[in-house]
C-alpha cells in the first residue's frame, strides 16, 4: 500500500510509476514486499526490482531474517523504522539513511502499528523526486475514497510527523547479509510428483513439520511477560495460543517459546490470573 | 480405541504432542490456526489432512516446508468432501486405518464446497469433515460467503451509503448436514474448550460421516483487535450468535446453555465489521436471537433484552415463534 | 480366452476388470454409462473385487479418483462431453501430482448446438492438460488400450494419467467381436501398481501444498520429460501386449500403404476404418494411397510423422472438431510438424455433432487429398458433408 501510495504520489508530480506487491495471499504481520517504479517516461519494465535506488525497511529486524540489502547500489538510499539514528542502525550495506521511528508515530497518531503512511513522509525526506505535499496529498486522496476524511487527516498527520522526525546519515554496512536456508534444486534433483517426506535438502529441513525455521517471532511488536509466581495452571493460555509457543511444561506451568511467539496478546487476555502482560518491543524473559 | 467417558475430559485431557507446528503464516491472532492447533493435538499422528484452498492452505505449508506434522495433500477449493472419500476408499482397498480430516473454511463448505459435502455426508463416508468458520472468503481478500450474519461488512458486501452490509442470514449448514442424517455432527467454539475437546474425541471415535463446525474468529476480516479473538468466540456464544450444540443420527442436545444470553450489542462491538450497523438493523438481528432463544433456551437460560421486540408488536400468532420474523 | 460380441464399452468394463482396479467413481452421462453399469453389475455379482463410488458429479469423481490414486490404489474412471469438462479442473491435479489415473472418454459433442452425439471437441481441449491420449479405433483395442494404459501409465519412467478416447456410438453402443483375454495372462503382463508417493501414515508426505514461483518451473520441466519418456513406454507396451496377446497397433501411430504412397490421409478413430476401406479402393484403381491412423496426440509423436510422410506429395488431415476459426486441432498439431516440409497439407472436416461419416465423404476427402497433390488446390480446408457455400 505504501508502495502504491507513493507511486500516485510520483503521478501527481507528473512522473510516470508502477507499485506492485509480491503478489501472495492476503496475510497481515508477515514479511512482504513491494516494489516502485517512477520515471519520466512510460515504464517499460514488469518485472520485480533487484537492483533499487531506493530500499525502504518497514521492519528494523527484517535484516536478520532476509538479505534484503542485497542489490542496493551503492549510490542508492534507505528508509528504515527504527528508534535508532543513522550512524547506529546497521543495514549490511553502508548508504544515505533517513530513519524515523514510524511506529509510535502510527502508535500516537492512528492507534494501531500500521507504519505505511508514516514511513512515506520519510521517504520525500531522503529524496527530491517526490514532495512530501504530493504524498500527502496522495495520502488524502486515498483514504478520503476508503475509510473517511477523519482517517485522511489522521494518516496525512501521521506522514508529515514522519517527515520532521526523520534523521538523515549514513548508516553503517557492516552486518553480514542474512543467510537464509535455501533448497533450490535443479529439475533432476527434484523428488518427483510434488511431495516430500520429512528430510534435509540443500541446508534446509523439508516437508511435514518443517515450519519450525521461519521464525515468526520477528513479526510482533509487543511481547508477553509471564510470571510464574502468579500463574495457578489453567491451562487457557497454552490452548488459546495459535502459534503454540506457550509450552505446557511436566508441572503444568508454562514456558514461552519467543522465536515464534507474534505479541497477537491473546494469552494476556485470557489469562485469569494477570500472569501475563503484554510490553511493547520484541523482548524475551 | 480405549473406553474413555468423553463426557468427563477437560483442557488437562488435551494431548501435549503439537501436530501443527509453530513457524506458520497466520495472522497474529487467528482463529483458525488456534482450532487447527487444536484438533490436530487432539486427533494425532495417526491422521491424514486435506486441506482445500483457504488461508490454512496458504499458511499451513508452502512448498517446500509444512506446518503439519502428518500426511497433507491439497487439490483445489471446493471438493473436500470427494477427495477425502477417495482417500478413504484407499485406505479401505489397503487394509490400513487413519483419521481422514478434511479442514475446509466456510467458503469451501457452505458455498463452493457444498456439493462435495452433500455428496459425503449421503454416502456417509467414513471421513472426518471440519468446517472451520471464520464467516466470509477470507483467504482472497474478506468476500462474502453464506456463512457471512446479517448486517456484516466484506468487501463484497460493503457498508455503503445505500447498502449497509448484508442483508440476509447465515446459511444454515448445520440444519443441511443433519439432513443428510449423518452419524455426529456438532457445533464448536475456541472458546469453548473443554466442550471443544469432548467433541474431537467424541468425533474420533465414530465411524461414518461426521460434522464438525467450529467458529473461528478473524482479526482482519471482522476487523477486530488480535488479542480480543477468544472473547469475541466467547461472546458469540453467550449471545447466542453461535450455539453449542451435537447431532447423532439427527437428535440433536444442547451442549452449553449460557446463563442468560446477552445482549448482541456486546458482541457486536468488539468487531469493525458491525461497526455501520443501524439501530434498525441491530434490532433485527436482536430479534432473531430472541426467536433463538424462545426456540432452543425459553425457561433454561434467562432471556436476552427482547423488550423492543415484546413492545413492536405482538406475535401474529399465539405460541408460534416463528412467525413474524 | 473367450469370445464375445459386446461394444466398446462393454469392453471397456471388461479391460477394467482384468486391470483388477481397485477404485472406480463415476457419475453417468451418455454415452458412456453402460461402462460403469456393466462395472456396477460385475461388483455386485462378486465377480470383480473393486469399490464403486457414486460421485455426486463429474468434478467429485475426478477428486475422488486423485484421491484414492494419491491413497496408492489402481483407479479408473470414464466420462464424456460436458462430464469431461466439468471434470477440467481436476483433470490438472493429476498430471503434475503424478497419478496415473485411467479415464475413458466416449466423445460427443461438448457444448451448444449439440446432442448426445460424437464429436472429438470435449478430449481435444484437454491435450494441453499432462495428460496422455489416444484414441482407439474398434472395440477390441478399447479393451485392449484399458490394460496397455495402466501398464504405461505406472511405468516409473512416466507415471502421468492417460485418457483412452473413443467414438460415441459408434463404437460405444455398437457391438463387434471382441477377444477377452484371460485373467491371468493379463495378470502376468500388468504388473501390480507401486505409486512414487502415497498418503500414508507410514511415511508422512507433504503433498501438493502451494508452490511458489522459485519451484513451479522445474516441476513443470518434470512433467514434460515425463510425457516424452512416455514414446519409448508406449512402443515398448505395445510390442509386449502383441507378442502376449498377439495384437499390434503400431505404438504411437499405425502406417497403411504409406511406404510409396503420394498422398495419404491422417485420421484419429473410427474415421480410420472406413479411410482404410477408401484407400484399398484407391490402390485397386492403381492410385497411390495411403493412410496413417494416429493413434496418441499426447505424446505427439512429431519426430516420426515427419519422417514417415518426408516422401508424400500430399497430406491431408482428418479432424472430426474444430477450434474455431483456426482449423482443426489435428491439422494445426500435424501442420506445425511439418512447418519444414513441401507437402501440401488439407484440413478435413467431416462427422461434427455426430453427423454421419460415410463412405462416399471419405472417398471425397481422399479425391481432395489426390488433387492436392497434384497441385490443383488453392484450398486449404474443407468441410465434407456441408450444406452451404465453403467461403
Amino acid at each position: 500500500m505504501a508502495a502504491q501510495t507513493l507511486a500516485e504520489a510520483a503521478v501527481l508530480e507528473g512522473y510516470h510509476a508502477q507499485a506492485f506487491p509480491y503478489f501472495g495471499a492476503e496475510r497481515r504481520g508477515a514479511p512482504v514486499k513491494a516494489f516502485a517504479r517512477i520515471d519520466k517516461k512510460k515504464i517499460g519494465i514488469k518485472s520485480q526490482i533487484y537492483k533499487p535506488d531506493m530500499l525502504v525497511v518497514l521492519d528494523e529486524m527484517l535484516p536478520d531474517i532476509e538479505p534484503i540489502a542485497e542489490g542496493l547500489k551503492a549510490g542508492g538510499k534507505a528508509v528504515i523504522n527504527t528508534p535508532l539514528a543513522p550512524e547506529e542502525y546497521d543495514l549490511g550495506i553502508s548508504v544515505e539513511c533517513g530513519t524515523v521511528d514510524a511506529t509510535t508515530i502510527a502508535f500516537e497518531k492512528l492507534k494501531a502499528p500500521i507504519v505505511n503512511t508514516s514511513i512515506l513522509g520519510a521517504i520525500a525526506k531522503v529524496q527530491d523526486l517526490v514532495s512530501l505535499d504530493a504524498i500527502v496529498q496522495a495520502v488524502r486522496d486515498k483514504f478520503g475514497d476508503k475509510l473517511g476524511a477523519r482517517a485522511a487527516a489522521l494518516n496525512a498527520d501521521a506522514a508529515r510527523t514522519a517527515y520532521e522526525r526523520t534523521r538523515v546519515g549514513r548508516c553503517k554496512g557492516e552486518k553480514p547479509l542474512a543467510q537464509r536456508a535455501q533448497w533450490l534444486p535443479a529439475w533432476e534433483q527434484m523428488p518427483q510428483g510434488g511431495a516430500l517426506p520429512v528430510a534435509t535438502m540443500g541446508d534446509m529441513v523439508v516437508g511435514p513439520g518443517s515450519s519450525w525455521q521461519s521464525l515468526t517471532g520477528t513479526w510482533r511488536t509487543q511481547s508477553p511477560h509471564y510470571s510464574k509466581e502468579k500463574c495457578i495452571r489453567c491451562l487457557r493460555c497454552w490452548w488459546s495460543c495459535p502459534e503454540g509457543t506457550i509450552k505446557r511444561q511436566a508441572d503444568d506451568y508454562m514456558k514461552f517459546d519467543y522465536r515464534y511467539c507474534k505479541g497477537c496478546g491473546i494469552c494476556a487476555e485470557i489469562c485469569p490470573a494477570d500472569s501475563i502482560a503484554m510490553e511493547r518491543g520484541v523482548k524475551e524473559w | 480405541m480405549t473406553s474413555i467417558d468423553v463426557s468427563k475430559l477437560t483442557i488437562k485431557d488435551v494431548p501435549n504432542k503439537d501436530y501443527f507446528l509453530w513457524g506458520h503464516g497466520a495472522c497474529p491472532g487467528c482463529g483458525v490456526a488456534i482450532a487447527v492447533k487444536n484438533i490436530m493435538k487432539i486427533l494425532g499422528p495417526e491422521t491424514i489432512a486435506y486441506v482445500p484452498a483457504s488461508c490454512l492452505v496458504v499458511f499451513g505449508a508452502q512448498y517446500p516446508t509444512s506446518s503439519f506434522d502428518v500426511p497433507y495433500f491439497f487439490t483445489a477449493f471446493e471438493n473436500t468432501g470427494a477427495v477425502a472419500t477417495g482417500i478413504r476408499a484407499a485406505l479401505r482397498r489397503k487394509g490400513k486405518k487413519a483419521v481422514v480430516v478434511g479442514l475446509a473454511g466456510d467458503g469451501g463448505t457452505f458455498d463452493i464446497g457444498l456439493q462435495a459435502l452433500s455428496g459425503a455426508a449421503d454416502r456417509n463416508e467414513d471421513i472426518l469433515y471440519v468446517c472451520l468458520d471464520n464467516e466470509a472468503y477470507m483467504n482472497t481478500g474478506i468476500q462474502m460467503s453464506g456463512a457471512t450474519p446479517f448486517g456484516a461488512w466484506t468487501t463484497t458486501s460493503p457498508a455503503g451509503k445505500v447498502i449497509k452490509g448484508k442483508r440476509r442470514f447465515k446459511k444454515d449448514i448445520d440444519h443441511i448436514v443433519a439432513a443428510h442424517e449423518v452419524p455426529y455432527l456438532a457445533t464448536l467454539s475456541i472458546s469453548h474448550w473443554n466442550d471443544f475437546l469432548r467433541k474431537v474425541e467424541k468425533a474420533k471415535r465414530i465411524e461414518g460421516f461426521r460434522f464438525l463446525h467450529v467458529f473461528t474468529p478473524c482479526v482482519p476480516g471482522w476487523r477486530s483487535e488480535a488479542a480480543k479473538t477468544m472473547e469475541i468466540a466467547r461472546l458469540a456464544v453467550e449471545t447466542g450468535m453461535w450455539t453449542l450444540l451435537e447431532a447423532e443420527q439427527g437428535e440433536s442436545t444442547l451442549t452449553y446453555k449460557p446463563k442468560r444470553m446477552e445482549s448482541v450489542t456486546e458482541y457486536l462491538k468488539l468487531q469493525g465489521r458491525f461497526a455501520h450497523m443501524t439501530p434498525e438493523d441491530i434490532n433485527t438481528l436482536q430479534k432473531w436471537l430472541c426467536m433463538k432463544w424462545w426456540v432452543h433456551y425459553k425457561d433454561q437460560v434467562e432471556a436476552p433484552p427482547c423488550e423492543i421486540y415484546r413492545a413492536e408488536k405482538p406475535m401474529a400468532h399465539d405460541g408460534d415463534p416463528l412467525h413474524g420474523v | 480366452m473367450v469370445m464375445k460380441v459386446i461394444s466398446a464399452n462393454q469392453a471397456v468394463a471388461w479391460g477394467v476388470r482384468l486391470s483388477k482396479v481397485e477404485v472406480i467413481p463415476a457419475f453417468p452421462i451418455t454415452p458412456q454409462t453402460t461402462i460403469v453399469e456393466l462395472i456396477s453389475e460385475f461388483i455386485s455379482d462378486g465377480e470383480f473385487d473393486a469399490e464403486f463410488i457414486p460421485g455426486e458429479s463429474e468434478h467429485s469423481v475426478m477428486s475422488i479418483a486423485v484421491g484414492a490414486s494419491a491413497g496408492g490404489v489402481r483407479t479408473f474412471t470414464a466420462s464424456a462431453s460436458q462430464g469431461l469438462a466439468l471434470m477440467h479442473e481436476m483433470l490438472y491435479a493429476a498430471p503434475q501430482n503424478r497419478l496415473p489415473v485411467v479415464l475413458v472418454n466416449v466423445n460427443r459433442s461438448l457444448g451448444a448446438g449439440a446432442g448426445i452425439w460424437l464429436e472429438h471437441n470435449d478430449s481435444m481441449p484437454e491435450r494441453e492438460s499432462g495428460w496422455m491420449q489416444v484414441y482407439v479405433e474398434d472395440n477390441q483395442e478399447a479393451l485392449d488400450m484399458v490394460i496397455q494404459a495402466y501398464r504405461i501409465a505406472e511405468d516409473h519412467r512416466v507415471m502421468l494419467p492417460m485418457m483412452v478416447c473413443l467414438d460415441g456410438f459408434v463404437l460405444s453402443h455398437t457391438v463387434e467381436r471382441v477377444d477377452i483375454p484371460d485373467q491371468d495372462m493379463v495378470d502376468r503382463f500388468l504388473p501390480k501398481f507401486k505409486p512414487l508417493n502415497v498418503l500414508s501414515t507410514d511415511e508422512p508426505k507433504m503433498w501438493n501444498p502451494i508452490v511458489p514461483p522459485d519451484y513451479a518451473m522445474e516441476m513443470r520441466y518434470q512433467l514434460d520429460w515425463a510425457m516424452d519418456s512416455s514414446r519409448q513406454v508406449i512402443r515398448e507396451v505395445d510390442l509386449a501386449f502383441e507378442e502376449k496377446f498377439g495384437r499390434g497397433y503400431g505404438g504411437l501411430f499405425e502406417s497403411y500403404r504409406l511406404e510409396d504412397a503420394e498422398f495419404a490421409l491422417i485420421c484419429l478413430g473410427t474415421a480410420t476404418t472406413t479411410a482404410r476401406a477408401v484407400v484399398d479402393e484407391l490402390r485397386a484403381q492403381g492410385k497411390k494411397a495411403g493412410l496413417i491412423k494416429l493413434r496418441f496426440m499426447r505424446p505427439f509423436p512429431e519426430n516420426e510423422l515427419v519422417e514417415a510422410v518426408s516422401h508424400l506429395k500430399a497430406l491431408g488431415v482428418f479432424d472430426r472438431s474444430i477450434s474455431v476459426n483456426r482449423f482443426g486441432p489435428v491439422f494445426t498439431e500435424v501442420r506445425s510438424a511439418l512447418h519444414d516440409s513441401k507437402i501440401s497439407l488439407t484440413d478435413h472436416i467431416g462427422g461434427l455433432g455426430g453427423r454421419d461419416l460415410t463412405i462416399e465423404e471419405m472417398r471425397d476427402i481422399f479425391s481432395f487429398i489426390e488433387d492436392s497433390a497434384a497441385g490443383g488446390t488453392e484450398r486449404k480446408v474443407f468441410w465434407h458433408g456441408l450444406r452451404g457455400v465453403q467461403l
